[in-house]
């Protein structure tokens, strides 16, 4: 298994975090990491993985929100031939299959409190029994578990338990929002911009510029690094980071945050007018065919979008080509076809 | 007149940690203090044979008092640890099971705390 996803950042907070982590790894407590969405709370749990003496044993992890209840049981503990209905063989539960190594309980915030009952009877006793089992088994897990809910908020609520709360808060690990550590964009980027340009046949994302970085650190930034990731794969796509920055919506969540007006290219919409309505002028009925309108409108649209896309790439047919998914072929007939000209100046 | 005892404080309350450290000195012994436990654990490895005891609040930032006395009875287990919880009985059970010396609930009357520290240390050195 090779080293996972490093820690990026420079940010006091993430100095902090990455200090944390090098102190407890190799303690084996259990963890909750908690942060908003797209923060890179799995990533911290692979860190701590990697940095353990638990390294190389298994990994699993379970998204808490992914699965309905039952399934969620006996995703986690397993189940007997015969344990219901269906239950046709006897299956492993990641408890099982984690043994001696991590896991990694994703959205525990979402956790039914049935289910937390029984994960705090597992974490106390250190056992767990299959449904239909009569058998409880010894587990030695290294529990982590990952939210981005306020917990004590949910235990006011009466949706988290409190007394699996401190089981599992034995260590806490907080992830800040991006938009509290702008600090990290610039080194964040240098690290995604490498690693998709060898994934994207080395494309080569353009740095962006002091103008661009500030109006990165403006960003109010809800999806956090994963939306940051996303951004940098549209750069790469459109080789420019002036319509994505520009399409930011600064207004977000931010009451101190301007929010921008700016001139966009407006992406293609096909209307509904003009198709019939040629040079003005109501349709002679006698060559009216739906045929032909069919005909006028698709290639008014796919001009469109042609002339959109090569605009956005400044001409570049071979990059157009591939954002539009037809061959480079292809690409040249429509435009000769479809008379669309190069810019003149 | 006793020897000076090295004790380490860790809570996240300045206040408490103010308050205990003036007592404490006044008391003659020498005193260092943390406000969560990830700096406690970077003290007591600095200075890992320094400390006699170690007084932790329960529920703190990064790492908490539970943790804190599980890594120091695995990694430090000459030193002692008082636990002060204010936060009803499950990390109260918790840092008994995580074999700290002594568990006291807040309120904490700090002469009563004196005194029962120089009782466990006396205890473990006789």
């Amino acid at each position: 298994m090779q080293s996972g996803p490093p820690i990026i950042g420079v940010s006091p907070a993430i100095v902090r975090v990455t200090d944390l982590i090098n102190h407890v790894a190799d303690t084996g407590l259990n963890i909750v990491i908690s942060g908003e969405t797209g923060v890179g709370k799995e990533v911290i749990a692979q860190n701590l993985y990697q940095k353990s003496p638990r390294k190389g044993k298994p990994f699993v992890k379970v998204n808490c929100a992914a699965l309905p209840e039952g399934l969620l049981e006996s995703e986690l503990y397993g189940y007997e031939r015969g344990a219901f209905t269906g239950a046709e063989q006897k299956k492993r539960g990641k408890f099982e299959l984690a043994n001696g190594g991590v896991l990694f309980l994703d959205e525990i915030g979402d956790m039914p409190i049935l289910l937390q009952s029984k994960l705090l009877h597992v974490l106390q006793s250190g056992e767990f029994a299959p449904l239909g089992s009569e058998k409880e088994f010894k587990t030695d897990t290294w529990l982590i578990a990952a939210t981005n809910h306020d917990l004590e908020d949910e235990i006011k609520k009466h949706k988290f338990r409190e007394d699996l709360y401190y089981r599992l808060n034995i260590i806490k690990i907080y992830i800040p929002p991006l938009r509290e550590r702008t600090e990290d964009i610039p080194h964040l980027i240098n690290y995604y911009s490498q690693l998709y340009t060898s994934q994207f046949n080395n494309r080569n994302i353009l740095q962006p510029s002091s103008r661009v970085l500030q109006k990165l650190s403006e960003y109010y930034w809800p999806g956090n690094v994963r939306e940051l990731q996303n951004v940098l794969k549209r750069v790469l796509v459109l080789g420019s980071w002036d319509d994505i920055i520009d399409g930011f919506d600064y207004g977000y969540g931010s009451s101190n945050a301007v929010r921008q007006k700016t001139e966009q290219v407006q992406p293609p919409i096909p209307s509904s007018n003009n198709f019939l309505f040629q040079n003005g002028q109501a349709p002679d009925l006698e060559s009216f065919s739906l045929k032909d309108i069919k005909k006028n409108a698709l290639d008014k649209v796919e001009k469109e979008a042609i002339s959109y896309i090569l605009e956005k790439t400044g001409w570049n047919r071979s990059r157009a080509s591939k954002i539009l998914k037809i061959s480079y072929k292809t690409l040249l007939y429509k435009i000769s076809e479809l008379g669309i000209l190069p810019p003149t100046t | 007149m006793q020897k000076k005892y090295k004790i380490l404080i860790i809570d996240d309350s300045e206040e408490i940690l103010n308050t205990y450290k003036k007592f404490f000195i006044k008391k003659n012994y020498s005193v260092a203090t943390a406000s969560n436990g990830l700096d406690g654990l970077k003290i007591l490895q600095t200075e890992p044979n320094d400390f006699d005891l170690i007084i932790t609040d329960i529920v703190m930032p990064n790492i908490s008092g539970v943790g804190i006395i599980s890594i120091v009875k695995k990694k430090f287990p000459e030193i002692l640890i008082i636990a002060i919880t204010g936060w009803g009985e499950h990390p109260g059970m918790l840092a008994s099971e995580a074999e700290a010396d002594l568990v006291l609930e807040k309120p904490i009357d700090l002469m009563e705390l004196d005194k029962r520290i120089i009782d466990l240390i006396q205890s473990k050195t006789i």
